[in-house]
């Protein structure tokens, strides 16, 4: 955390997080396509993984989620838990030898979103909710997930910068 | 390089046990937490409220196009029942006067003499697993965590759950963490449409108490019994469903929650459920009205 202050992208984070849960609170809250809340600052802490790697994704991903609890009030590390693992799945895909290209990063940002978002009702049993999620996990689960997928293009753009992602690191190993 | 080695686990596990640490802080009740809470929601304001701005035009366009044609229709549909209404509403009138005159004779409180705030909704929930909503009437306003909300009707609509001078929050009566204590009155007759029942024979009245819980929204929230109540086995649906009050309770008594919709029988002794339709209709909230009432018990504190 502390090399993280020192290198400047936690203060980046930071303020990207700021902005991000201030649009979940307001547009994407009033948006809601199928009754489902698009969930912004998962797609970010996914996209945080998918653009740089499994341990930048989940240190971003707590992060924000953190802000997240600290801002709309849901339990503390609640969140900071879910985001943390969405980005570290979504940056585990970065294993893959493969050319980031950008639909590639589009699909680790929404598995990213969907574990993410599918631990959630998990977290809340763990902390004492009886029965949290009904039916109507059916509806969540993909439509955040295809939200997520659909953001990507810009959140993965938003996360280099905020994770100041080097040119070199966005190239296949071994790449001339 | 292997895809999961031990050593790529550490970050992850080690963000995974400060959360489950945080969580259980928080879940213990925390000074510190509630005062980084607050520093952060300071901070979180001016981004909100620039969020606001520059969105609330793009919301607005895209409700007024998904829903004009709904709202149409349902307006239609609200004048036609605005005129059936009309003649139920005054003699309900006089039947709450008369309720309220032998109340008050009889020194016993009810819905109407508390004061009250009415406030409207100003956001929903950002989250998918949350039902709550909030409003633009803080404790500037007289507004405390744990007041009851209900609609602009008198329906139970949730509790407030989180306070600032200018705004609140309000957990629904759906979410899974809310619960309240109930009374559930069987043996009142229906009265049905704008006719006046004149029978003024006395029904026999059963009440019933437990505790009703949310569900989630797409769930009716229910009320739990043990066999072997007094009412076990003569609950049915259409039976009412009022607040029960007490000292310890939030909400006071006799806020309308809702009618019995099923009634379940679960085998053994783990007694009967009965699930709730709600008076309210949440899915249409626009304005609540905060009852300003707090218990004896969070008086004395």
């Amino acid at each position: 955390m502390i090399n993280a202050l020192r290198h400047g992208w936690l203060p980046r984070v930071v303020l990207l997080g700021f902005v991000l849960v201030a649009v979940q609170t307001t547009l994407a809250a009033d948006m809601r396509p199928f009754g489902v809340s698009v969930q912004v600052v998962l797609a970010f802490a996914s996209a945080a993984g998918a653009a740089s790697d499994a341990d930048r994704g989940a240190a971003a991903g707590f992060v924000v989620g953190l802000l997240y609890d600290l801002v709309i009030g849901t339990p503390i590390g609640a969140t900071a838990l879910t985001m943390a693992v969405a980005g570290h799945v979504a940056g585990l895909g970065r294993r893959f030898r493969v050319e980031p290209v950008w639909w590639i990063l589009a699909v680790f940002t929404a598995v990213g979103a969907l574990v993410g978002e599918g631990l959630v009702p998990v977290v809340r049993l763990f902390i004492g909710e009886a029965d949290p999620v009904g039916w109507r996990i059916a509806a969540v689960l993909p439509t955040v997930t295809v939200a997520a997928a659909m953001l990507s293009p810009v959140m993965v753009p938003a996360a280099r910068w905020a994770l100041s992602v080097r040119e070199s690191e966005l190239k296949v190993p071994g790449d001339a | 390089m292997a895809l999961y080695s031990p050593g790529r686990r550490r970050a992850i596990i080690l963000l995974a046990v400060t959360s489950v640490l945080l969580l259980t802080l928080d879940l213990r009740g925390n000074r510190l937490f509630d005062a980084v809470r607050s520093a952060a929601g300071a901070v979180a304001d001016p981004f909100q409220t620039a969020a606001d701005v520059v969105t609330s035009p793009i919301s607005r366009a895209v409700r007024s196009y998904r829903d004009y044609d709904s709202l149409l229709a349902e307006v239609t549909d609200l004048r036609s029942q605005v005129e059936a209404q009309r003649a139920a509403e005054i003699a309900a009138q006089n039947a709450i006067i008369e309720n309220q005159d032998l109340l008050a004779l009889e020194g016993l409180e009810s819905v109407a003499s508390y004061d009250s705030v009415t406030a409207r909704l100003v956001g929903q929930s950002p989250t998918n697993f949350d039902q709550q909503v909030e409003i633009d009437r803080g404790s500037v306003h007289g507004i405390r965590v744990g007041m009851a909300a209900t609609g602009t009707g008198v329906g139970l609509v949730g509790k407030v759950t989180r306070v600032s001078p200018q705004s609140s929050v309000i957990m629904l009566v759906t979410d899974p963490s809310y619960a309240v204590p109930v009374k559930i009155i069987a043996g009142i007759d229906e009265v049905g449409g704008s006719t006046i029942d004149t029978d003024t024979s006395v029904p026999e009245v059963i009440r019933e108490t437990g505790v009703l819980r949310g569900r989630g929204d797409d769930r009716l929230p229910r009320v739990s019994f043990v066999a072997g109540s007094a009412g076990f086995g003569r609950i049915s649906a259409g039976d009412t469903v009022f607040t029960a009050g007490g000292s310890t309770s939030l909400a006071p008594p006799n806020i309308p929650v809702g009618t019995v919709a099923n009634v379940i029988t679960r085998p053994g002794t783990a007694g009967q459920e009965v699930e709730v339709e709600l008076v309210s209709d949440l899915e249409r909230l626009q304005f609540v009205r905060i009852i300003l009432y707090q218990p004896p018990t969070e008086l004395a504190e």
